[in-house]
């Protein structure tokens, strides 16, 4: 196939698709209830118990508290992604706070918090 | 031998395929309500992943043909290109692919190009060209040796593992269920591949086919998809990003980071480039057996269910042998 029609193809069919999934509204994230993060954060962890569950008010993370720790739980497209709060940094955001994982494929999660939460987190998400 | 043989770079003459079928798809979970599942970034992720995978045959794939070349210049063999060794040259091609797809999840050099095909959450046709960039770099192009050695131009080689990747590509679909009862017992499916997707401890390390399944029922891997134990797609540990770049080097950047930190005996930095993934040198991670046995272990019932078959007669171990 001659490059430039191939490339048109391409160009045009991801610039296309992505088109469409927004206009029919495929971007929305996925909204955290408690029961809802208690359960993705067990699809992602199963070994653990979860003791407690405080969901963000914007409903995109959620921290969880479990037997072996706590963990961040965060909406990720329509899914979610989950890491236990071992290895990070917490940096203030001009939305919240931003999480630092120094892990290459999990850079950092973002967390929409107002004022009062983000005190309130910055307490929970503090090393014991 | 330095006869000229030419075939069509079937992949890129499917691009058109790949995008009405897309689009098929997604029409059909919005009129149905069933199906699948798309996501914008996701999708994106995916296709532009498949678009990296083109660019990289542009650009390192003269690496495996002058390789293959090379075999070609030395084997004193040539089946020649009728259609019968063409056929031939498919199924074992096909052989070969099975092959490659273990190592691919069973040794972790190998694995660090082939995981971002499955760091997708969803499984529809855009995942299927979620693509690897590094295949390369992985050096399993020596797979292919003997077929060329054997007399199989390197040429009609790889226009069959061009059909193979085409094939592959209508079974990344949930809008189909199950196909005719022959059909899935020699054919790879929708159904068969699901499965392979799966995160659950069940479904790790199973259906490396490409295209036949009999492969998987050869060589004990196969574990068809259960009614009871929905597939949960993605990866043990999800990746949190969309970013190109990211999908398709961490696991890379995460051997690197493994295997040169200090205090490590050569063995052990050797073992976190080429042993299973979930390989640690202090135990700190869990292999594929250790994970189905932390799994019978809250869950017994599964005992000697597929995907369980091989700890029918042990006894719970979390200390599963580390690779």
């Amino acid at each position: 196939m001659p490059l430039d029609i191939l490339l048109v193809l391409v160009v045009g069919g991801i610039a296309g698709i992505t088109l469409l999934l927004h206009l029919t509204g495929k971007s929305r994230l996925c909204v955290l209830t408690p029961d809802v993060a208690r359960s993705e954060w067990l699809r992602h962890a199963p070994d653990d118990t979860v003791v407690d569950v405080t969901v963000a008010r914007d409903a995109h993370a959620a921290l969880i508290r479990t037997d072996n720790g706590s963990g961040l739980l965060w909406s990720f497209g329509a899914d979610t992604v989950a890491r236990p709060l071992l290895d990070f940094d917490l940096v203030e955001h001009p939305r919240g706070l931003e999480v630092q994982f120094h892990d290459f494929g999990t850079p950092k999660a973002i967390i929409h918090l107002d004022d009062l939460e983000r005190r309130h987190w910055q307490h929970l998400m503090e090393p014991a | 031998m330095t006869d000229q043989v030419t075939f069509p770079d079937a992949v890129q003459w499917a691009v058109p395929f790949f995008i009405a079928a897309i689009l098929a798809e997604f029409l059909w979970i919005a009129v149905k309500g069933r199906g699948g599942r798309y996501e914008t970034r996701d999708a994106v992720t995916s296709l532009i992943m498949g678009a990296g995978n083109i660019a990289s045959g542009f650009l390192l794939g003269f690496i495996a043909y002058a390789f293959f070349m090379w075999l070609w210049q030395i084997t004193p063999l040539n089946l020649g290109t009728s259609i019968p060794v063409i056929i031939l040259c498919f199924v074992l091609d096909d052989f070969r692919y099975y092959w490659v797809h273990r190592f691919g999840h069973r040794i972790r050099w190998v694995w660090a190009s082939h995981v971002n095909h499955h760091s997708s959450q969803h499984y529809n046709l855009t995942t299927a060209l979620r693509q690897t960039w590094t295949y390369t770099f992985t050096f399993m192009m020596v797979v292919r040796a003997p077929l060329i050695l054997l007399g199989f131009h390197p040429a009609m080689v790889l226009f069959v593992g061009g059909l193979n990747l085409i094939y592959q590509f209508w079974i990344h679909t949930e809008a189909i269920g199950k196909m005719p009862r022959w059909f899935e017992a020699v054919m790879n499916t929708p159904s068969h591949h699901r499965a392979h997707h799966g995160r659950n401890a069940r479904y790790l390390d199973c259906n490396y086919a490409g295209v036949f399944i009999i492969w998987d029922k050869l060589f004990g891997t196969f574990v068809p998809e259960q009614e009871d134990d929905r597939v949960d797609y993605g990866l043990v540990h999800n990746i949190g990003t969309f970013n190109p770049l990211r999908v398709a080097f961490h696991e890379w950047v995460g051997i690197w980071r493994d295997a040169t930190q200090p205090g490590l005996t050569l063995r052990q930095r050797l073992a976190y480039c080429f042993a299973p993934p979930g390989y640690s040198h202090d135990g700190s991670r869990d292999n594929s057996d250790q994970i189905k046995a932390k799994h019978l272990a809250r869950h017994p019932e599964d005992r000697g269910t597929p995907g369980f078959e091989h700890f029918e007669a042990n006894q719970p171990n979390t200390q599963a042998k580390q690779a």
